[in-house]
């Protein structure tokens, strides 16, 4: 039994199952290994028992063997008288000796099981004796026919030796038999022992499956009674009475815990249903109360508005003196006491208005004749612009042209320098012409002063003729005339010959003069060279100065341009200003008038609405859409005159339509007017802003002009 | 020259040369032969006119400056200097001359003798002068000028 009391309720179904499996496991391994054991025991007895045998029979065959060769020999003595052995006796000692031989290996290892191996060492001696006597020397003595006391002797030897081995042999014999059935008895007694320890073992297998079946059997039994019960008892409404076996560790425990569960949450769903249905009575209750309280305000609340609501006809009719004199109930009096406030406040706003209207429409004109005056001016300086910008043009092509004529003056010197540097290549060649003639006059020179040493030779040689004709005599007379011609020939030679020398001296001065004169041209070409490098230099300089000049001059182009084009949008701009201050004009007047209404309390809704927006829009639209065409004509290149004279054009109609120029205070004065956000104007139109916020019939016109002013 | 053909008797035949500016004669007769000039071999302790000896085919001939022996600058010899080869007495003497300038034939009544104002031992060397168209060539005394001295070298 391998379960311990403490772990008894805490294992699982499956745990008890592997148990019973595991013990029955055990017992059957336990039969099997018993029966292996003992059957394997009695194997090896019997084995041993047949090796025994076995030895048995082999000694058996070589205790015939010896005995057989021994007989032949006896045979072989007996018969010694034919002097030779006979040849099957022959075969037979042979056949008997390999026999003996051959089971030598068996016989040991037999003695050697046996374990009488000390027998063994005479026996093979024995052996050796014998083989010789019957082999060796039982032929010799045959074939030599020995005395009979030879053969007897050797007779003698032959049957001990064969007797000793018979003894061995047969003692070998009979200890194998005994080994043999000692075997035997061991293997039989091996079998009943293995018998009835295989009885016990089976027997102990069983009753250890049948304690453990009982005793789980009863463990599971018991808890799944107890869970039925307590389930029931939960269906029958005994929510009270708590789940058994909730500490169990095993799936018996598991399904009694989640039971336990099912029965606390029926406990807590019924506390609930109680608490909700007496939540449900006090809503009901509290709704009741509220709608009676509803009702009387609604009451309250109709009183106060028709009250209030006959005050506001009369201040929409202008009556400024109203005021609502019963105090309404609870909260609503503080809206009749606003309103009458309220009242009280647009009495007084009124009031300031008309004191700034006045103010207004004498500004309004003295603005009216500054953007007059504003218009005549840009129309002139538009006038001068385009003049500069005509000036400029002609200047432009001026300084082009001079671009142009310096580019091509550059040029020119180029040419001029490469020219110059073809001048010095060729002067160089007429320097070594010049020495080519200088060495042609060395060599004439040489030449003549040849000619000028044979004409020196001749002389002495006529000279000599002379001198023998002389001393001739009257014999050497002719002789004599010859050597004197000879002489002057020579003397003639010789003058040649100096005048020749002399003009090739001097050849040579002049050619050297000539290389001096050349080489002084070379220099002076050299200067001219550098000086028309320096030339190019310059003139390179004075084409990159022009054509920043035309850069500077493009730049300057394309300024007045842009200066004309915001010329030509200032005058158109300066026209909407025009425009504008009419219309402020206007809308002073008319102003002065709505406030007038407001002061005798008696204007009607109707002519409000009517008197308000008609005159003003039409204007301010025809301003703006003159401006946009003034605008589009100064964006065209050179229609500057033509966009002048329709500004001014303009600026005269408005001027005229605005009425009397009033004289400007100053030009910076207009200029700050420009900018309207301080002005009381604005003020007064955000006043009225205010107080007519939900009037339909005056705010367009208003927050018309005032848009028109925010554009500026 | 134009009268060139007339009677010995009468007629003397000269050699004119050059020694300076001034121009000297002596008789053909006397002269060898004519050569250019050749470097000479200069001889030890001689009189500054002997300028050294030459070798004329074979034979040694002393070579004389005439114009250090008239008393004028030495001669530079160049190419065109000439050498006349006299006889004087049988022996060869060389002359030393800037230049041959002319053979001519001059009658004996051309030859004018030497003005007395020049002292006797110097007209000695002068045999006469003769006046030509352009010039006067003083006609040498070959004897006196050279033969002297050589006597004295004997």
């Amino acid at each position: 039994m391998n379960t311990s009391p403490s772990a008894k309720s805490n294992l699982s179904v499956s745990q008890r199952l592997a148990t019973l499996a595991g013990a029955a496991f055990l017992g059957f391994g336990s039969l099997l290994a018993v029966g292996w054991y003992q059957n394997s025991r009695s194997e090896a007895a019997l084995e041993k028992a047949i090796v025994a045998e076995r030895g048995m029979r082999t000694i058996e065959d070589m205790r015939f063997a010896g005995m057989e060769l021994v007989l032949t020999a006896m045979d072989t003595i007996i018969d010694r008288d034919e002097r030779k052995i006979q040849p099957e006796r022959e075969a037979q000692i042979k056949a008997s000796l390999e026999l003996l031989d051959a089971n030598m290996s068996a016989l040991r290892e037999l003695a050697s099981l046996i374990g009488k191996t000390g027998l063994l060492a005479n026996f093979e001696a024995d052996l050796a004796q014998v083989r010789k006597a019957v082999a060796t020397d039982l032929k010799v003595l045959v074939e030599a026919g020995a005395p009979a006391g030879d053969f007897a002797r050797i007779d003698d030897a032959i049957d001990a030796g064969g007797e000793r081995m018979n003894a061995v042999l047969t003692e070998l014999t009979e200890a194998a038999a005994n080994l043999a059935s000692e075997r035997t008895e061991e293997a039989r007694a091996e079998a009943s022992h293995a018998l009835l320890m295989q009885a016990v073992a089976g027997l102990l297998a069983m009753g250890a499956m049948l304690a453990l079946i009982w005793f789980h059997g009863n463990v599971l039994r018991r808890g799944i009674l107890g869970l039925r019960d307590s389930m029931q008892r939960i269906l029958s409404g005994d929510l009270s009475t708590p789940v058994p076996a909730r500490g169990r560790g095993d799936e018996i425990g598991e399904m009694a815990r989640s039971v336990d569960l099912f029965r606390v949450e029926a406990i807590e769903k019924r506390s609930l249903e109680e608490r909700a249905t007496a939540g449900r009575e006090e809503i009901e209750q509290e709704r009741t109360r509220q709608e009676a309280e509803r009702d009387q305000a609604v009451a309250r609340i109709t009183a106060a508005v028709n009250v209030l609501g006959q005050a506001l006809n009369q201040l929409a009719e202008g009556n400024m003196a109203v005021a609502i004199r019963e105090p309404f109930e609870g909260g609503l009096d503080a809206l009749r006491r606003d309103f009458n406030n309220t009242v009280e406040r647009l009495s007084h706003v009124l009031s300031s208005v008309k004191e700034n209207t006045a103010s207004i429409e004498s500004n309004g004109r003295q603005m009216r004749s500054a953007a007059d005056d504003l218009a005549r001016r840009t129309e002139r300086q538009a006038a001068s612009l385009e003049q500069t910008s005509a000036a400029l043009e002609e200047i432009t092509v001026t300084v082009k042209t001079a671009t142009e004529r310096a580019e091509e003056a550059s040029r020119m010197v180029d040419e001029t320098r490469i020219n110059a540097e073809e001048s010095g290549r060729i002067v160089g060649e007429a320097i070594a012409a010049m020495a080519r003639i200088e060495g042609a006059s060395n060599e004439i020179g040489k030449i003549i002063n040849v000619i000028d040493e044979i004409a020196f030779q001749t002389n002495l040689l006529a000279l000599n003729a002379g001198v023998e004709a002389a001393r001739a005599g009257e014999a050497g007379k002719g002789f004599a005339v010859v050597a004197q011609e000879v002489r002057e020939l020579a003397q003639r030679a010789a003058g040649a010959a100096k005048d020749i020398k002399a003009l090739v001296t001097r050849s040579g001065t002049e050619v050297g003069t000539g290389v001096k004169l050349v080489q002084e041209t070379g220099d002076a070409l050299g200067r001219i060279g550098v000086n028309v490098a320096r030339i190019n230099e310059h003139m390179s300089s004075i084409v990159m100065a022009a054509r920043e000049q035309s850069t500077g001059l493009h730049e300057i182009n394309s300024a007045v341009a842009q200066l004309d084009q915001m010329t030509q949008q200032n005058a158109a701009m300066v026209e909407e200003t025009n425009a504008a201050s009419h219309t402020l004009a206007q809308d002073a007047e008319k102003l002065g008038e709505l406030v007038g209404q407001f002061r005798h309390g008696q204007a009607r809704e109707a002519t409000i609405r009517a008197a308000a927006p008609v005159p003003v829009p039409p204007l301010v639209k025809a301003a703006v859409a003159k401006a946009g065409a003034a605008r589009s004509g100064a964006t065209m290149a050179g229609a500057t005159m033509a966009g002048a004279a329709r500004a001014g054009a303009s600026a005269g109609t408005a001027s005229a339509a605005g009425g009397k120029p009033v004289t400007l205070r100053k030009p910076a004065a207009a200029a700050a007017t420009a900018r309207p956000t301080p002005s009381p104007a604005k003020a007064l139109m955000g006043k009225l802003a205010g107080a007519f916020g939900n009037n339909p019939g005056s705010s367009p016109s208003v927050a018309a002009s005032g848009e028109k002013w925010e554009e500026f | 020259m134009n009268n060139a053909i007339k009677q010995s008797g009468a007629y003397l035949e000269i050699v004119s040369f050059h020694l300076g500016d001034q121009e000297f004669c002596i008789d053909i007769m006397a002269i060898r032969e004519i050569r250019g000039w050749a470097p000479v071999t200069p001889m030890p302790h001689t009189p500054p006119y002997v300028l050294g000896l030459i070798n004329l085919r074979g034979a040694v001939i002393p070579v004389i400056d005439m114009a250090c022996r008239l008393g004028m600058k030495m001669t530079e010899p160049s190419e065109r200097s000439a050498i006349i080869v006299t006889d004087i007495n049988g022996k060869l003497v060389g002359l030393l001359v800037e230049q041959v300038s002319d053979m001519m034939t001059i009658r004996g009544e051309d030859l004018q003798p030497a003005p007395e104002i020049i002292p006797e031992a110097q007209r000695a060397f002068c045999r006469g002068i003769v006046a030509l168209e352009k010039s006067m060539v003083c006609f040498l005394n070959l004897d006196t000028v050279i033969a002297d001295e050589l006597a004295q070298a004997a």
